[in-house]
């Protein structure tokens, strides 16, 4: 008998119980190459057998944004195979041919929302066979940088019609309906990640500018500087669990501008422009009219529904007068603050508050419906929407196309530790707004203020791209039509080889047409190919964000249907790429084969995403929904096995506990205490009254509340141009600017505002006068600051 | 008597073959008739198969067709509670509904009940006015 692993006593082992776990997929490591506009990866998976029987083994995962994947090479004791590229059918049938055979045979597969299932039949017991996959896909750029995010889980997601469960305690499922999603198997989700396969990664990064820093916010990361614009990330630790996703933030010194272009094998020119967007110009500061639509699914309760509260709570504050706003909460049913726009005033703010401090998450995720109601508030009279959600949704190709066909942008900020980047970046993309997420460990007021800026107020209209000069050139995926601020514009492109020209850009800011040349020129770089690959996925994933299975309606949608399916066949073609339409297989004859022998068929679990509870979805009264589709008798009980209840009972209040902390001056200060200081911003912005002022008895007590107002936003790290509260800033700046105030006073405002202009701070406790009722003598104490800070700096009024 | 591949069975049901694989490997299927390469499917596969479907489409999961396939006998003893919405949609009329229903089906439920408290009320008022037209 073979000393296997188990035999010896290596064998993983679940950390709860002890419990002896059998993996069929060992680990799964990432490496690869971020650019600016995309990144190729190659993943790892290691399969091992240690069944007395063939196996199959299906491991499913979900797409990172704009990706496709391209091929895999399946190798052996004695083998290295590559796959091959095949029209759906065609491949299945190969990979059951094959496994008929008694053959090796791999099939990648991609279902709806992104889904792909790797299945890996015939694994005999104890052989080891690796698969090595190839990905490419997008990234989240932003003017000073990108985030790049590969999902090492699949968060569990709503839809009506799915089947949840548990199938063994801590073990939780879901089916998805046949008829909607075809035969995709979803991964099973483990309570208690820590004796799943091993997973690491190693990857570089290519900035264009120089790096200022490259972090995770999800991953221990041990980061290598190679030159000033290239960088390397590993994990820092030996190995973790897959139970939340990569992120990357990668930031640079400045805003970078560029073209990346090369030859693709067959010798034609491939280019990516990248365009900041200050260089269009500055945004406009008119009133702007925003829906804010608010996930309270089961999926966000907990840290996400928290983060998510904070995160409008800070952008109704950031709110103008001028302004209007609307605010939506829904899950399967939806509420609204108000049925109409309302305007900006203190009195609406305090009602949206309120409304807002009665929100808790608890049922489905009914999506579309929450973009409805939001689009009909903003009908005849136009806007944005701001979305706040995890995106854990099953079925969103339907959800894109309401939201297209009801013709308002949409900005998704994305909440979660496994939020579906892949489906926000595409809902925002599709209907012409823009896109962020952020992590369970990151402050939600700044990413929220960030986006929330950007929103209702583009820096550019009408953008067209024209090309002059550039042989065959064109023009592919369509840029946007819009540019915010803190997004670039990017635009991808082809020519016929070698050749050099200019991109004609155009745009409306402030009502005024403006264009700007740019040269381009293709050289011999092997980018070319890479390049050539980022658009092909990047296309791909367009066109499958569009298809609908099955086709909703008469035969005129079922025509459309057919068309985008031919059109993803031809992509696939063409690009070499993987699609929906188009599966990758590979079947290895090894010596010995068995024909006929049934392989037993094994679902590889992933963990449950760190920040989503366990009992949201899979317990017996699950928050998200209910696994009982119909309910099947008027009168009487669930059943629930004694394992079930077992369950139940163990993981009842299994609750999010974050791991970092903060140091603070010599002192440890928890994420609680980072989280009272948020809402203590958060607070203050909200107090601010609609002329920029803080509230007070009189125009001298509310100079002084405003005041000290604007030093504690200053102390905190915000001027009138950066830092997440630049808005806020900037309202007390022009409110104390126009309040009347004697000779004395004027001088010491005069001197703050200066100080905020400089992005200069003052020390002292600002907060807790300001919280104590400003009193006159803060007048003496602020003059005191001024004065030093004066002598430090020389010239202060 | 006829005898399927697996091939066969799964064009015939419309159930893909990797899909029946993963049946029998959760026994929710009997294994194939033989082993080796004369394995083949009978008809008691393509019942089996159905009744799974039909199961599925009342909201059963896999997990729990597997059990009740297994032919698992209630439980003794106190019987699982579970709960009830109640809404009084009239000031006389209380209507009950199971709480732990999918969402799609309590939205319709729900609709149901705006529209049967809606025509309540407008009976009530009736009987009212007619009351009043009464003095």
């Amino acid at each position: 008998m073979p000393a296997t692993e188990a035999a010896l006593g290596f064998a993983p082992r679940r950390a709860a119980t002890g419990e002896e776990l059998d993996l069929a997929m060992q680990s799964l490591w990432l490496a690869g190459r971020i650019l600016p506009v995309g990144a190729h990866l190659v993943v790892r998976h290691t399969f091992r057998s240690q069944e007395q029987k063939p196996v199959e083994v299906i491991y499913s995962f979900a797409l990172p944004r704009d990706a496709a994947l391209r091929r895999f090479r399946v190798s052996g004791e004695g083998f290295s195979v590559r796959s091959e590229l095949k029209p759906v059918g065609e491949a299945v049938r190969a990979y059951e041919e094959g496994l008929e055979e008694g053959h090796l045979a791999t099939l990648a597969r991609t279902y709806r929302d992104g889904i792909v299932n790797l299945t890996l039949g015939n694994l005999r017991p104890g052989e080891t066979v690796t698969v090595l996959l190839e990905i490419l896909c997008g990234v989240e750029l932003h003017d000073d940088g990108l985030r790049f995010r590969f999902p090492f889980t699949l968060a569990p997601s709503y839809h009506a019609r799915a089947r949840v469960g548990e199938a063994a305690p801590g073990v939780g499922e879901i089916e998805l309906p046949e008829d909607e999603f075809g035969d995709v198997i979803l991964p099973r989700w483990a309570a208690d990640a820590s004796g799943l396969h091993a997973i690491g990664f190693r990857l570089t990064v290519e900035a264009g500018a120089e790096l200022a820093s490259v972090g995770s916010p999800s991953h221990a990361v041990d980061v290598r500087l190679e030159n000033g614009r290239r960088g390397s990330v590993m994990l820092a630790r030996e190995r973790d669990v897959p139970n939340r996703d990569l992120v990357l933030d990668v930031r640079t010194r400045e805003a970078w501008s560029g073209v990346l272009a090369g030859l693709c094998r067959q010798g034609k020119g491939h280019f990516a422009v990248v365009i900041p967007s200050p260089r269009f110009g500055a945004r406009s500061e008119e009133p702007r009219s925003v829906v804010f639509v608010l996930d309270r699914s089961g999926s966000m309760s907990g840290a996400p529904i928290a983060q998510a509260l904070k995160a409008c709570e800070a952008c109704l504050a950031a709110l103008t007068p001028g302004d209007r706003f609307g605010l939506i909460a829904f899950d399967d049913q939806v509420e609204a603050f108000r049925s109409h726009l309302v305007e900006c005033s203190r009195e609406n703010r305090d009602g949206a508050r309120e409304f807002l401090a009665s929100v808790d998450a608890r049922g489905g995720t009914e999506l579309a419906a929450g973009l409805e109601a939001a689009a009909n508030m903003l009908r005849g009279v136009g806007g944005d929407i701001l979305l706040l959600t995890d995106g854990e949704v099953f079925g969103t190709e339907s959800i894109i196309a309401r939201a297209c066909a009801a013709g308002i942008r949409i900005h998704c900020l994305g909440i979660g530790s496994a939020s579906q980047d892949r489906f926000l970046a595409l809902l925002a993309r599709e209907t012409g707004g823009v896109s962020r997420f952020l992590t369970p460990r990151e402050r939600v007021d700044r990413g929220a203020l960030e986006l929330f800026a950007a929103v209702g107020r583009p820096v550019a209209r009408d953008v067209t791209v024209e090309t002059d000069g550039l042989p065959g050139a064109r023009i592919e995926p369509e840029p946007a039509r819009q540019v915010f601020s803190g997004t670039p514009l990017v635009i991808f492109g082809r020519t016929r080889g070698a050749v050099r020209g200019t991109l004609r850009v155009g745009w409306v800011n402030s009502g005024e047409r403006r264009a700007m040349e740019i040269p381009v020129e293709i050289g011999s770089d092997k980018l070319g190919e890479t390049l050539r690959l980022i658009r092909g996925a990047r296309l791909i994933s367009d066109w499958e964000s569009r298809t609908e299975e099955p086709p909703q309606g008469g035969a005129l949608d079922r025509r459309r249907q057919r068309r985008i399916q031919e059109r993803l066949r031809r992509l696939s073609e063409t690009y070499g790429l993987a699609s929906r339409e188009m599966a990758l297989v590979a079947v290895v004859e090894r010596p010995g084969d068995q024909p006929g022998e049934l392989p037993k068929t094994t679902v590889v679990p992933v963990g449950m995403p760190e920040d989503v509870e366990f009992d949201s979805y899979f317990e017996e009264q699950a928050i998200c929904f209910r696994a009982q589709a119909i309910c099947e008798r008027p009168i009487g009980f669930p059943s629930l096995s004694a394992e079930e209840a077992e369950f139940l009972r163990r993981f009842r209040s299994r609750a999010f506990q974050p791991e970092c902390r903060f140091i603070d001056t010599a002192r440890e200060v928890s994420l609680n205490e980072m989280e009272a200081r948020v809402v203590r911003r958060v607070e203050l912005a909200l107090a601010i009254e609609p002329d920029g002022g803080m509230p007070g008895a009189d125009d001298e007590e509310r100079a002084l509340a405003s005041l000290l107002a604007l030093l504690c936003f200053l102390a905190e790290g915000s001027t009138e141009s950066s830092g997440p509260y630049r808005f806020h800033v900037r309202r007390l700046v022009s409110f104390l600017e126009n309040v009347s105030l004697d000779e004395r006073q004027r001088r010491i405002a005069d001197g703050v505002i200066e100080l905020a202009r400089r992005g200069g701070r003052l020390p002292g406790n600002w907060w807790d006068l300001l919280k104590q009722g400003p009193s006159p003598e803060c007048w003496d104490r602020i003059a005191e600051g001024l004065a030093k800070e004066g002598e430090r700096l020389g010239d202060l009024p | 008597m006829t005898e399927l591949t697996l091939a066969e069975l799964a064009e015939q049901t419309g159930v893909p073959e990797r899909t029946i694989r993963y049946y029998i490997a959760r026994g929710l299927l009997p294994p194939p008739l033989r082993a080796g390469r004369a394995a083949c499917y009978g008809p008691e596969h393509r019942q089996a198969l159905e009744r799974i479907r039909r199961l599925q489409a009342k909201g059963l999961t896999l997990a729990e067709i597997a059990r009740r396939l297994a032919g698992e006998a209630p439980r003794d003893g106190l019987p699982k509670p579970s709960p009830w919405w109640s809404y009084p949609v009239a000031e006389d009329v209380v209507v009950w509904v199971r709480a732990d229903a999918a969402p799609w089906r309590l939205k319709q439920v729900r609709e149901a009940l705006l529209d049967l408290a809606a025509r309540l009320r407008t009976n009530q008022q009736e009987d009212e006015n007619d009351l009043d037209a009464g003095d």
